[in-house]
């Protein structure tokens, strides 16, 4: 440990800690004395009070910005109880800070190469200080990077391939027709639609381009009035100084932003309310993740990835009164101030660990849609009266109380849309619109308050459903659930009503529109990301499952018309967001539909996402659940099952790195890239300490153990907070269970309660443990301690063992029994040791093993591994084998079917790239994927998700973007835009192994 | 001749007839077209080839050798009159660089491999080709082979060159068999015996006693367009004309890919046709379409 003395002398000498000094004076001086960013240092409350500290491990540098009172000062120490300290590996990467790009930043934050100690509200801050004084040159250097990689890419590729962006568009102006009669379609002639195309509804068209082309924009409406009223009635205490009852405290704030926000009806649309007050919007959650923003503000509309619109006013907005009142007020630095900046949350910031998502939101639920279709807002609130009717404790009363709140101005909103409707009608010109808006102002003075009668009052009632629920809480993976299954009954109710052939045609054609309005306005927002997220969960949207077909809670084929509209839409749109799922059960389900999957999937190039009955509900029976709820299961967000609105499963609170535990394994507890000497002491290889297989399994699964007890001991803290700073009234009404127990669904107040956690790199963990005990306890081919060195070499000097750990070491997905057993037992081990930690709402925790983005990102993250994967390299998408596993995909199909269900409680995703030939026709291009989905399903296995696009399409997308804004590609679990992801994502997708059909 | 080697036996093929199938090659061909598109498949005996695309220069196989035959600085690496062909080099070898084309399998083995993607095949139609090299070559083993997985009720294809013995043919394999793809190269007999090493007539005549078996199996006659040696005017017109003569209404043509080239070295032959420029480009759409015409003209479907 060096001296106090030591380190003054070394930043003395140290030219970058000169450096920085001077840089921060500047700042400092420029802050001051130019008036026109002094104004910056006030907000709402008075002076913006900072201070910042800035040092490097080794203590060459050290030194600090501070505002007091308006005046801001630059010294060469790290104050004194600094809000946070920013802590630089090396001298070069403190010197990166100032002349490297903010994509620059965001690599060396993840890398490691910089850290925080402290809250990320003031270093945001403080970056924000830093881009008001930068800008300018900011905004250059993302231009400049921007150029550069342009003209990279076009030297690469100068002309853009006609003929393959044309291969994409003639597959979408095909269409099959069904060969057999489908026992659960009962008024549509051909349930596969073949007649209609989006040429038939120029609406969607023109919705469809807006979505394309036009920049989201931040919208200030949440925080605007969320601020205002608790700026009046308080936070912490209410006017009076009385503690506040949380769940009362939001449902009166709640009510409050409900009544108040612009009842707007989107242009041209048949469906009432937007979930923000722009044409496509970013809604700022100023208790969860919106200040993430704050260091971008001056920037976020010039980023390479995901740039938004800001307008002068937000901005102003966001930095003098929302941010600086929240910036305590959010989950993340509550539980920073409440538990003292705990280890768990530590890891979680570093990256290259775990992920929590509690951090942004909870979500990642499916609401009552039936109830609230059936008996409307008000029906729930005389449920709910009727509860409170009965002995009620404080916690009960209030909870129920705060849940009539939330209905009550829901409806309110219901009520402004109404007359927004009557009030558009009056203003406009074109009278068949003119009719449209009158007939919104009929459905909303009815829904959502009461129950819907009409296919048009359902969708109407469920959209304004989901905007309100978007008011409470942010979304992320917060899911449809079964539209099919729900709407069927209005379509039918409708459709018995005519009775004229083309009278019944006109209606269906009606529906296909409606359901396709449906799916714009699902893309009338998009979640507001911080920069970093571009590069950790690139493309994602909020994902909004919605789950087509399987079968009904009895067991019976749940197949209908509406499943085949849902399908139709799904295929002209072919949007990322909106998310497809699709249930299939072998034995109950038809042929036929499973074809129609296919087709869908080959003209959207990647959706729906394909999921087995069977193995979905074996994965769930084990934990003791209704037969019949399970079987009412819906995928939400990516892919996760929750028992559709009887069930709080967060189903995407984290993801978890198990490469990481690996790596810790192979260094004795200390993790490589972050340098943490963390994990337990499980044996040094390098000195010989792990001596047997069984030996070094241990060691791996005690450090998984130790990041798993760790990120749970946050999701704790921050499932603490959410209780406090945002309970859910509004949802909790919507999911049973929660009304009876008078219970949030943050406490514990839904029927069925867990948390699901995503486990990354199961193909890469179980193809190292499989090199090391071929390699090393078997054959004796190579010492551990040998493997290990030259694992850290990144196998710069042993192309041999290199081509020896990729070759004759019998892979997940080349048809060996050993490596199938050896992934089950990962599995295993993880779901076993997962369900046995306690769980805050009483529930279990379930694992899957899918990745959203984060097998590109943890891998960016991770040297290389013993199974011969390089360092920085992307792990397998989900639980994906590795290309060069087999020659024949079908050993790879085979070898994922072997898991064992039980232990996939949160599903999986196994992606498949298929890339049809030429010359074949479009039939037998969709029989070939049958037969391989068919047959993985017969097998056992879970859940697959095609890509159904050559390397050489998405090269050329990647050069010549403009021409393929409407290619989605499916990441692992969700769906995103290839133009709109990452480098390193796109690389990824592109060098997936590609099967012909 | 007695039990084959095995070149390869592919999963997952969609071109190999319908379906998806399992295609098991053999090793050796009676006939010896200069266009062959797998030489690796010409000799009946075990090769070992090099590929220097794989090797990582790890010299683990020199080691290995016992008769010096290795040499980084001589071309093609391996001195083949100095090799005894015991593959302890590929073996060795981590990077698969070197290996050893051809490998002794049981019937039961074959069979084993293929039918683990039986529940494929029930769901796409599909089956298994036996492809080549020759299989004929090999009527016994092949005959076993086919019952074998009939048995399991798998659809059964035979890709054959045509030069076999009729008699032992109609009683060993074909009645396991599905269907079958027929190669005819090229009409002329001379011209055969030149590009092909052997005469046509055996060739025709088994095609046309096997169209005489009336659809059981059924039979799909394949030309590949070679340029400049099959895909001539003369040379189409005569087979379509002898196709229509026999009735047939349905024809495959294989257009031709240079990707073959390369492989020869690998195994230490050398390639006669390697300067021959319009066997190093892929053929063209038109002549494509040109060779197509020629037979839809005729009412052929191809």
């Amino acid at each position: 440990m060096l001296l106090y003395t030591d380190i003054q002398a070394k930043s003395g000498k140290s030219t970058t800690g000169l450096i920085m000094r001077a840089f921060l004076r500047f700042v400092a001086a420029n802050l001051n004395r130019r008036a026109s960013l002094r104004r910056y240092l006030a907000c709402a409350d008075g002076w913006l009070d900072f201070s910042v500290g800035m040092r490097t491990e080794s203590g060459s540098v050290e030194c600090g910005i501070v505002g007091r009172d308006g005046v801001v000062t630059a010294s060469g120490r790290v104050p004194d109880d600094a809000d946070a300290v920013v802590v630089f590996r090396t001298d070069a990467a403190a010197r990166r800070l100032l002349t490297g790009t903010p994509t620059d930043q965001i690599y060396m934050l993840l890398t490691s190469e910089m850290r925080v100690e402290g809250s990320i509200m003031y270093l945001n801050l403080l970056s924000f200080f830093l881009s008001l004084v930068f800008g300018r040159m900011q905004r250059s250097a993302m231009e400049r990077e921007r150029r550069t990689d342009r003209k990279k890419l076009l030297r690469k590729s100068p002309r853009a391939r006609q003929d393959l962006r044309d291969g994409l568009v003639v597959r979408k102006a095909q269409h099959l027709r069904c060969a057999a009669r489908e026992p659960g379609v009962r008024f549509l002639a051909d349930p596969y639609l073949p007649e209609y195309s989006l040429d038939d509804f120029p609406r969607l068209r023109k919705f469809l381009d807006i979505h394309l082309t036009e920049k989201p924009e931040v919208c200030p409406e949440i925080p605007r009035l969320l601020t205002r009223w608790h700026r009046e009635h308080g936070f912490e205490q209410d006017a009076s100084g009385r503690e506040w009852e949380p769940v009362l405290r939001k449902a009166h704030a709640y009510k409050y932003l409900m009544e108040n926000r612009e009842a707007i009806i989107g242009e041209d649309s048949l469906i009432a309310g937007t979930t923000t007050s722009k044409r496509i919007g970013c809604p700022v959650y100023p208790d969860g993740s919106g200040g993430l923003i704050w260091n971008e503000l001056l920037t976020i509309s010039h980023r390479t990835h995901n740039p938004f619109v800001i307008s002068d006013e937000t901005r102003e907005f966001l930095h003098n009164d929302a941010f600086p009142y929240w910036m305590k007020r959010n989950f993340r630095e509550w539980v920073r101030d409440t538990y003292g900046n705990p280890l768990c949350q530590q890891l979680d910031e570093r990256y290259a660990f775990y992920f929590n998502w509690k951090q942004a939101t909870i979500s990642h639920t499916i609401p009552d849609f039936p109830k609230m279709l059936k008996i409307g807002a008000g029906g729930i609130i005389r449920e709910i009266r009727r509860e409170l009717g009965k002995r009620c404790d404080r916690e009960k009363k209030a909870t129920l109380e705060a849940m009539i709140l939330c209905l009550e101005g829901l409806i309110a909103y219901g009520r402004n849309l109404s007359k927004r409707a009557s009030q558009d009608a009056l203003r406009e010109p074109n009278p068949a619109r003119r009719d449209e808006l009158e007939r919104l102002a009929a459905i909303c003075a009815r829904v959502p308050e009461t129950g819907a009668r009409t296919l048009d009052e359902a969708v109407n009632s469920l959209w304004i459903t989901w905007v309100a629920l978007h008011m409470e809480s942010m979304n992320a993976g917060l899911s449809l659930g079964r539209l099919d299954q729900w709407l069927q009954p209005y379509f039918a109710a409708d459709m018995k009503k005519l009775k004229a052939k083309e009278k019944r045609a006109a209606y269906v054609k009606r529906a296909i529109e409606l359901i396709g309005h449906l799916f714009m306005r699902c893309t009338d927002h998009f979640p507001l990301t911080p920069d970093l997220a571009n590069f950790y969960f690139g493309g994602s949207s909020s994902d909004q499952a919605i789950t087509l077909g399987g079968v009904t809670p009895r067991g019976g084929d749940a197949v209908n018309d509406m499943t085949y509209v849902f399908l139709k839409v799904t295929e002209m749109l072919s949007l990322r967001d909106p998310n497809v799922n699709a249930r299939y059960m072998p034995g109950v389900n038809s042929d036929a539909y499973l074809k129609r999957l296919c087709e869908v999937n080959l003209s959207t190039a990647a959706t729906p996402s394909l999921h087995n009955d069977a193995a979905v509900i074996a994965s769930l029976e084990k934990m003791g659940y209704d037969i019949r709820d399970i079987r009412d299961w819906s995928a939400t967000g990516c892919v996760e099952p929750t028992l559709s609105h009887r069930h709080m499963g967060h189903t995407n609170m984290q993801m978890m790195n198990m490469v990481a535990a690996l790596e810790m394994a192979l260094n004795d507890g200390r993790h490589p890239l972050t340098g943490l000497e963390i994990g337990p002491k499980t044996g040094d290889p390098l000195r010989g300490e792990i001596t047997s297989f069984e030996e070094f399994f241990s060691a791996f699964t005690a450090q998984l153990a130790f990041l798993v007890d760790s990120s749970i001991e946050y999701n704790h803290m921050l499932a603490e907070a959410h209780q406090r700073i945002r309970p859910t009234p509004l949802l909790s009404a919507l999911i049973d269970g929660c009304v009876r127990k008078g219970r949030d669904a943050t406490k514990g107040g839904a029927t069925y309660n867990s948390s699901g956690t995503a486990l990354i790199g199961l193909a890469d963990v179980t193809d190292s443990l499989m090199a090391v005990k071929k390699l090393v306890f078997e054959e004796g081919v190579i010492t551990l301690p040998e493997l290990k060195r030259a694992v850290d070499a990144n196998f710069k000097n042993d192309p041999a063992l290199l081509a020896l750990a990729r070759r004759k070491v019998p892979l997940f997905g080349s048809g060996s029994d050993e490596a199938v057993a050896m992934a089950n037992r990962v599995a295993k081990w993880a779901h076993d040791h997962y369900a046995s930690l306690p769980h805050y709402r009483g529930g279990t925790y379930t694992t899957g093993f899918w990745s959203m983005s984060n097998h590109v990102a943890f891998g960016t993250l991770t040297g290389a591994l013993p199974s011969g994967r390089l360092a920085g390299t992307p792990f397998t998408p989900g639980l994906t084998p590795q290309p060069f596993a087999s020659k024949s995909l079908l050993d790879n199909i085979r070898d994922v079917a072997r898991l064992d269900p039980a232990n996939l409680n949160n599903n999986i995703a196994f992606n498949v790239k298929v890339v049809p030939s030429a010359g074949d026709s479009r039939e037998k291009t969709v029989d070939d994927m049958y037969s391989y989905v068919k047959t993985f399903f017969e097998l056992g296995g879970m859940q697959m998700q095609l890509n159904v696009v050559t390397s050489e399409t998405l090269r050329d997308a990647m050069a010549h973007p403009e021409h393929y804004r409407n290619l989605i590609v499916r990441i692992s679990g969700y769906n995103a835009y290839f133009v709109t992801l990452n480098r390193d994502m796109q690389m990824e997708l592109i060098e997936r192994a590609e099967y012909g059909i | 001749m007695n039990d084959p080697l095995i070149l390869e036996i592919r999963g997952n093929s969609l071109d190999d007839g319908p379906g998806i199938r399992s295609v098991v090659f053999f090793k050796g061909c009676p006939l010896s077209c200069v266009w062959c598109h797998n030489p690796e498949s010409k000799r009946a005996a075990a090769e070992l080839s090099f590929d220097p695309d794989q090797c990582v220069a790890c010299n683990t196989c020199l080691a290995r050798c016992e008769r010096t035959a290795l040499a980084r600085k001589r071309p093609g690496f391996i001195d083949r009159n100095k090799c005894a062909r015991c593959f302890a080099c590929a073996d060795a070898c981590p990077s698969g660089a070197l290996s050893r084309v051809g490998r002794a399998m049981r019937v039961s083995e074959v069979a084993e491999a293929v039918l683990r993607d039986l529940p494929f095949f029930r769901n796409s139609g599909g089956g298994v080709t036996l492809s080549g090299g020759e299989p004929t070559l090999f009527m016994d083993f092949s005959a076993e082979l086919l019952l074998t997985v009939r048995r399991q009720r798998v659809h059964t294809l035979l890709e054959t060159c045509g030069l076999f013995d009729w008699d032992e043919f109609s009683r060993t394999m074909l009645p396991h068999l599905d269907a079958v793809f027929f190669d005819i190269k090229l009409m002329d007999t001379a011209a055969h015996r030149r590009q092909c090493g052997v005469p046509n007539e055996l060739i025709l005549a088994n095609f046309t006693r096997l169209l005489e078996c009336g659809g059981t199996p059924a039979v799909l006659p394949r030309t590949p367009l070679v340029p400049g040696i099959t895909d001539t005017d003369e040379n189409l017109s005569a087979i379509a004309d002898f196709l229509l003569g026999l009735g047939v209404s349905r024809a495959a043509l294989l257009p031709y890919n240079p990707m073959w080239h390369g492989k020869s070295a690998k195994i230490g032959s050398s390639d006669p046709t390697a300067k021959d420029a319009a066997l190093a480009a892929w053929q063209d759409t038109a002549t494509i379409e040109r060779c197509r015409a020629i037979f839809t003209r005729r009412g052929i479907a191809v």
